[in-house]
Order: structure tokens, then C-alpha cells, then sequence
């Protein structure tokens, strides 16, 4: 199998690894967000497995026990969780990264104490807050050394700092492939299609990185790429951990050559800093990474969201809303007005359904060629 | 029924005087002791003014921030929510909610703790109660939600005023039976690295104020503070266990807020300390000459949710068909359970004590249903608002509080709208659904 084929089995069955793991005696550690420091579990032993949701899957139930109006995703995630398809994991660490993560975190530790027949795993909270301050960087260091400490006492062993720095430099490799990937997909012509960015970033998320580093090596030597057609686009908004929108816009003659979101570009932005404490250096990585919605003021994600679609030498940029996912929505605006004062037309699709309805595809499509042909359309001139 | 002193003007806290619709005639107050406060907000109000106008500073803070902080420097403070439900009571949300979102704010966006900037962004005096807010020159928000950075930084823009954020870690714990030992074991019932990381706060945001104001802060100031709050919430304590206790519900709802909150934004002044004795007088002598909110009671209800501001008058209207009498809310009950401390030597980490878990304590389910038995509700009727998941039934959201009351034999009614954004408002329908739910779950569970 090609290594760009075999990333995208992984990306679509995400289990696929991790059960591997399992079927050989090994544990799995879930974990929720990519502000989940990763590292920390490949080098207490664990695989790391990011946790997402399934926009096919339903939330039948999840709504048992939540109101349908916080971020669908993570709703499906609960569903899942509930349902048994995450019978693998052997413990989940789940991040403060928005108020419906948190609340993923408060509905898991309550229902069990509601049904006594539900068994999870042991869950951890990873209590990242919002600011860049000083003082927030004090206290998600101490975080750190919580979950060092969470994570020995699973493993039943000490984590060395030897075995984390061994798990950081692996995955700044993995991020230092993925750059070279994107450059790729950010070439122009653009050699790689944001659906199969999207691929092979979210396979990284599944895989044991050292799997996933061979794969990216042997992709990057062997794979030659057609060049693409169509305008260059960049998306922006919600955490897209799915191919639906993508193939959708680049099913009208574009491609997605960069965007910001965790899922996708935004996940190898920041090496950890291997000249530090490795401790400290997840730390600081952690608390200072490429701004994500939440964390970060509308100006700095302004400022984020223009230099990353020139740099991609995007022309327009797409905006894409899950419904009730508010952070990156308050940016929006800002960010529209930041753009347009490029010069980057751009288009919005708010209140999303996790899962697309054929109408809502076709809507879509629709509203994203007619503006394609607008962008196009100066340049006939 | 006495007519309230200031029928269309301003309160300073929970309680807005004008009502959202078109019950007016129904919202006038019972308790002299909220004819009292309406006339202290707008005395403190017009006075406020003129102290800026002077030149001194003036904060625009989140209702779960330390503004005893503030009262122990003597700086003006009014409250977001506070403003925010002024706003809707005045019928300006509509407006405000569709300007912002003609700007690109989507209509999904935060409503209770977003309507002051939709107001700041309009920069039009003369649509705003009153002129407006005075310019704040501070403006402080706990990071409790998603949404707090993304208004506050906007507010900051549109006043040229400093955003201070207040950090919030999550809590881990679930903080069981939390009411019985608050106020005296604090320190042990929240996790010490959240005491710690908020003390931490308070100790900036303190020298920020003396760097920026020239004012200096006194601990013993605060100590005075702290102790006259603990007197002030002992007559709300008081008041709620004795309105609880009494059938028919000597007070209505709106009263309850309007004389609550209005003294609870003036906690740890003489006047606060003033005024909640006077509503405990006022409520046992209501008592003891068998007054009553209504006369005809055969049903009592509980409202969990912030106030429905822009209709304040809603509850009134099913005393009158039914006898069914919304007797008590989470205002009153956290002003009796929630905010006194035993500050023993440390105002400062008691202080962050009461703010920290503020939102965990107000939406605690199994608080919530110990307040319903406690006031004898058959029924409890929760505001859900899609725009703020985090408040509403707290950390988990309300059909898990759902569960915990009817394991408890009371059965609930959740009304999906929103407290501010009359937009959203159907009151027929929402008037609809509450006498159904009366009629089926209510009534036949009150007995005679």
C-alpha cells in the first residue's frame, strides 16, 4: 500500500492503530483536543489517541443527558463514548479547551455517578486556561507535573526525562514532516488537495508517531504529484475533523491550501523546544502554541488568520461554523474585515450541522461555486 | 399594592424596574424595602456621575467578580448583567441584538453578558437608558465561558478601557453537600490550587488599581468588608428560611429579586447591611399579619435561571389563574448559602473563596433540588438559553438537573428561550406551556 493510501485507512478508521496496540497487550490513552500534551503520554508507555467524533454516528445517547445546543462534535463524542465504540481506551485525558469539552469532562464524571452499570475509563482533567499571562503559564505547569503524575500512576511507573524527550523529539520530527507536507500543499501550483491534508495531519492523531514519521518520509520521497487547478483557498473557523466540507469545496474546482484549525494545519505549528526541561518545555509549548479561539484575543487571531492565508497565497477565504461552537465565532468579523482589507474575498457558512444533509451539501456547493465564479471573474477582465 | 418610586428608571441590580411586556400593571412591587432600593439605585446612580465627571475611575465588571475589592478602595462599580437586563427591561435588546448582528455577530452568539456591548457599539447616547453608561475605565471579567475574552476585548475597544481578566481553573470537584460547610470550611471544600491561583489574581488586579488609581489598598478595610457582608447575608438567610417556611409565600418572586439583589450589588456597605435587614423586617411582618403574595396560593413553583428581564412581570400572571405561586429562585437561596465566610485571618483567600465556584454552586443540582424541597415546590420551571450552556443547570447542563428533581418527585418544565433577547420570546407559546404543565404535573401533586 502506498503510504499516502495507507494514512488515509488510518485517518478513516481511526481504531485501527490503537486496537492493534491493545490486541498486543499495550494500554490507550484517549485524549480530547490537541491541548492534551501528547508527549507526555508516549512517554509514560501509553498510545496516545486523540478522540473525535462521528458526524454519521448520531447522538441518540448522548441527548439522554444533554441539550443538543453545545458544539455537535463533541456531543458525538460523548455519544460515543457512551455507546461502547471507544471500548479500547484504557484512560482519557480531556483538556479545558472550551466550555463543551469541559462539559464532555462534567457529563462523563456525572453520569457514571448517575449509572453505576456505565463503566468508563478512569478519566483525567487537563486544566489549560486561557490566557498568554505569566502567572496562566505558572499554573498550567503545574498542571504538567499533575498529569506526569496521573500518568505514573496508571503506568505504575515513573516517567523518565529521558523516555519525554525521546516522545518530544519524535514529535517535533512528525511536525517537521508535516511542514514539509504542507509546503506541498501551499506550492504553486498546489501539489496536494485539502482533502488529503487533512488525511494525513488527522492519521498522525491515531498513529503511533514513529509509524506515522516512516509513512511521511516515505510519502515525501516517493509521491509525485500532479500539480491542481482552481482558485487557492483558505479555511477558517471551526475544528473540521472530517472530509465532508472539504470535498464539497474542492468538488468546485478549488483547492484548500492551508487553514486554521486543530485538525489541520494549525496542530504542527510549534515544535517543543528541545534545548529546555523537557517538563517545562511542554509547559511553555502547551500554553504559548499557535492561537486557538479560545485562548487567544481577536487580534492576535486576526493577525493569525491574515498572515497564515497570504502566506498560503490564498485567494479567498471560507469561513465554516459548527453550530454553538462560539469562540471562533466572535472572531469572525475581525477576521472578515482583516482579509477584505487584503484584498481576500470572503465566504460564511455559520451554524453547522456536524452532519451534512444532501440539501445542505447542495446549498452549499452552490453559494461556494457562485462565489468562486465572483473571485473569478475580475481576473477575465 | 404600592406603586413602585421609579416606574421606568433605574435599578442598580438584579431587578430592572420597567417589564418587558405588556404586563406593566402587574409589576408594580408589594415591599417598601424595594421602593427603598430603586430610590438608593437611582440616588447612587445620579451621585456615581458625578463622581466621574470629577475624574475618578469606574468599573464595568462581571456579576462573579470580587467587587469587594472595589468597595474597599471606594471605586464605582456596576455590573455587566446588572446593565445588561436594564437594557432588555427598556425593550432595547431587539434593536441592540440586530445591530450587532448586522455587523457579523451571529444571532447564536451570547446574549446575557454580550447585550452592554451590543449598546457600547451602537455609540448612541440618546437610544440608551439614562445617556449610557458612563465611560468605564476598567473593565474586569472572570474567564468562566468561551465567550467572556471575545466581549470583553470588543467592550475595551469600544470604550478605550483596560480589559482585566480574571483567570478561572476548573473545578475537579463535584463539591458534595457544598452548602453545609462553606462558610466555615471554605479551604477545604474548594481545591487549593484554584484558592491559590485566585488569590494570586486578586493580589494583581489589587496592585493594578493602586499603580492606575493612586488609591491604596488597606487589609483591615477589607476585613470590615468582609464581616458586614457576613451580617448582610445572615438576614437573607433569615429572610429565604423564613419565606420558605410560610404558606402562602408572603412575597412574590419579583420582589424577592428586586429587594435581594439590589441590596447583594451594595454587599458590605452600611446601606446593604440597612437594607437586608429591612426586607427580613419587612417579610416577617408580612408574615405575622398573614400578608401574602398571593392569597389564593394552591401550587408553589420554583424558577431556576437568572430572571427573565425582559418580562419581569411573566410570573405574576399564573398567580393570578392558578394559584400557582413561583416562591423562590437561586437569587435569594445563593444570597443565604453561598456567600458567607469565616474569613479567620485571610479576607483575601476567603474573598476568592466566594468567587471561584460561584457558577458550580449556583447550578449545583443536588442545591437546587435541597432549596425545592426546602420551599415545598410541586413544580420547577427552568430558562434554557441556547446562547450560554454553561450557567444553565450549571456544569452539566439542565436535563441531568432535570433527572435529579424528578428522582426527587417534582416534576420540571424547560422554557427554551432566552433572559435578555426578547426576540426569542413567544409569550403566548411560552404562557402555553407553562399552564399545561401546571394543569398535568403541578396542581394535581399540591393537594388541596
Amino acid at each position: 500500500m502506498e503510504p499516502l493510501e495507507t494514512m488515509q485507512t488510518y485517518y478513516k478508521r481511526r481504531d485501527l492503530a490503537a486496537r492493534k496496540w491493545k490486541a498486543k497487550g499495550g494500554k490507550v490513552v484517549g485524549y480530547v483536543s490537541d491541548d492534551v500534551p501528547e508527549e507526555m503520554i508516549r512517554a509514560a508507555g501509553f498510545f496516545p489517541f486523540r478522540i473525535s467524533g462521528d458526524p454519521w454516528g448520531g447522538t441518540e445517547e448522548a441527548d439522554r443527558y444533554t441539550e443538543p445546543f453545545y458544539d455537535p462534535s463533541v456531543r458525538s463524542i460523548l455519544n460515543m463514548l457512551l455507546t461502547g465504540q471507544y471500548d479500547f481506551l484504557d484512560f482519557i485525558v480531556i483538556s479545558h479547551s472550551s466550555d463543551a469539552i469541559l462539559k464532555l469532562y462534567y457529563h462523563l464524571r456525572d453520569i457514571q455517578q448517575i449509572d453505576s452499570t456505565l463503566k468508563l475509563p478512569d478519566l483525567h482533567l487537563f486544566d489549560i486556561l486561557h490566557t498568554r499571562f505569566w502567572m496562566t503559564g505558572l499554573y498550567i505547569r503545574d498542571r504538567v507535573r499533575e498529569l506526569k503524575k496521573k500518568l505514573e500512576a496508571w503506568s505504575g511507573k515513573e516517567m523518565s526525562n529521558e523516555a519525554l524527550s525521546q516522545a518530544i523529539a519524535v514529535g517535533n520530527e512528525n511536525k517537521n514532516l508535516l511542514k514539509k507536507v504542507s509546503s506541498l500543499r501551499a506550492a504553486e501550483p498546489s501539489l496536494l488537495s485539502g482533502v488529503e491534508s487533512l488525511q494525513i495531519i488527522g492519521s498522525s492523531m491515531v498513529m503511533l508517531k514513529e509509524e506515522h514519521n516512516k509513512l511521511l518520509r516515505q510519502f515525501l520521497i516517493e509521491d509525485k504529484r500532479p500539480a491542481r487547478d482552481g482558485l487557492r483557498l483558505f479555511v477558517e473557523g471551526s475544528a473540521i475533523d472530517n472530509l465532508q466540507f472539504y470535498e464539497l469545496v474542492e468538488s468546485c474546482r478549488a483547492t484548500i491550501v492551508a487553514e486554521d484549525h486543530d485538525w489541520g494545519n494549525r496542530y504542527f505549528d510549534d515544535p517543543v523546544d528541545p534545548a529546555l526541561d523537557p517538563l517545562e518545555a511542554i509547559a511553555e509549548r502547551y500554553h504559548l502554541k499557535s492561537p486557538s479561539p479560545r485562548m487567544h484575543s481577536i487580534g492576535r487571531r486576526v493577525a493569525y488568520c491574515v498572515e497564515r492565508a497570504m502566506g498560503a497565497k490564498s485567494q479567498g477565504v471560507i469561513f465554516f461554523f459548527l453550530e454553538w461552537d462560539s469562540a471562533p465565532a466572535w472572531d469572525y468579523p475581525d477576521q472578515k474585515k482583516g482579509l477584505e482589507e487584503k484584498g481576500i474575498p470572503t465566504l460564511c457558512f455559520d451554524m453547522q450541522k456536524y452532519l451534512l444533509s444532501d440539501p445542505e451539501k447542495t446549498r452549499i456547493k452552490t453559494r461556494v461555486e457562485q462565489w468562486l465564479e465572483s473571485i473569478r471573474r475580475p481576473s477575465r477582465k | 399594592m404600592t406603586k413602585t418610586a421609579e416606574q421606568g428608571g433605574a435599578t442598580r441590580g438584579g431587578g430592572p424596574t420597567d417589564p418587558g411586556s405588556g404586563r406593566e400593571e402587574r409589576t408594580a412591587k408589594q415591599l417598601r424595602s424595594s421602593v427603598e432600593a430603586a430610590a438608593f439605585q437611582k440616588d447612587w446612580f445620579k451621585n456615581t456621575r458625578q463622581r466621574l465627571s470629577d475624574g475618578e475611575p469606574f468599573v464595568l465588571a462581571n456579576a462573579d467578580t470580587p467587587h469587594e475589592l472595589f468597595l474597599t478602595m471606594d471605586i464605582p462599580v456596576v455590573m455587566t448583567q446588572w446593565w445588561s437586563a436594564i437594557l432588555s427591561a427598556k425593550r432595547l435588546s431587539p434593536t441592540y441584538f440586530d445591530l450587532m448582528n448586522e455587523r457579523g455577530y451571529q444571532r447564536g452568539l451570547c446574549r446575557y453578558c454580550s447585550l452592554p456591548l451590543a449598546c457600547a457599539m451602537d455609540h448612541n447616547p440618546e437610544r440608551a437608558p439614562w445617556g449610557g453608561l458612563p465611560r468605564p475605565t476598567l473593565l474586569l471579567a472572570r474567564l468562566t465561558c468561551d465567550a467572556q475574552t471575545k466581549i470583553f476585548e470588543r467592550l475595551a475597544r469600544e470604550y478605550n478601557a483596560t480589559f482585566f481578566p480574571l483567570e478561572h481553573g476548573a473545578p475537579t470537584s463535584s463539591y458534595p453537600r457544598w452548602w453545609e460547610r462553606i462558610k466555615d470550611h471554605w479551604d477545604e471544600v474548594i481545591e487549593s490550587h484554584r484558592l491559590d491561583l485566585m488569590v494570586e489574581e486578586l493580589k494583581t488586579l489589587i496592585r493594578f488599581l493602586e499603580v492606575t488609581t493612586g488609591k491604596t489598598f488597606s487589609h483591615a478595610r477589607l476585613m470590615d468588608v468582609m464581616e458586614l457582608i457576613n451580617r448582610q447575608e445572615e438576614y437573607y438567610k433569615k429572610t429565604r428560611d423564613l419565606i420558605a417556611a410560610t404558606v402562602p409565600c408572603p412575597v412574590s418572586l419579583t420582589d424577592q429579586i428586586a429587594s435581594t439583589m439590589n441590596s447583594q450589588w451594595h454587599r458590605g456597605t452600611p446601606w446593604g447591611l440597612h437594607h437586608a435587614r429591612m426586607f427580613y423586617e419587612e417579610v416577617k411582618e408580612r408574615v405575622e399579619k398573614g400578608e401574602a403574595a398571593c392569597r389564593n396560593e394552591k401550587a408553589r413553583l420554583m424558577w431556576i435561571g437568572p430572571g427573565l428581564w425582559h418580562n419581569t412581570a411573566f410570573y405574576r400572571y399564573f398567580e393570578e389563574k392558578y394559584g400557582a405561586v413561583f416562591v423562590c429562585s437561586i437569587y435569594l437561596s445563593l444570597a443565604a448559602d453561598g456567600y458567607a465566610r469565616n474569613v479567620a485571618n485571610d479576607p483575601l483567600r476567603a474573598l476568592a473563596s466566594r468567587h471561584v465556584s460561584m457558577t458550580e454552586f449556583l447550578y449545583h443540582r443536588d442545591w437546587l433540588v435541597k432549596e425545592a424541597k426546602l420551599h415545598g415546590v410541586r413544580g420547577a420551571v427552568i430558562i434554557v438559553s441556547r446562547s450560554c450552556i454553561r450557567p444553565v443547570g450549571g456544569s452539566v447542563g439542565w436535563k441531568l438537573t432535570r433527572m435529579a428533581f424528578e428522582a426527587a418527585g417534582i416534576p420540571v418544565l424547560p422554557i427554551y428561550s432566552d433572559v435578555v433577547d426578547a426576540r426569542e420570546w413567544n409569550d403566548a407559546e411560552v404562557t402555553s406551556q407553562v399552564s399545561k404543565f401546571i394543569e398535568e404535573k403541578v396542581l394535581p401533586i399540591s393537594g388541596p
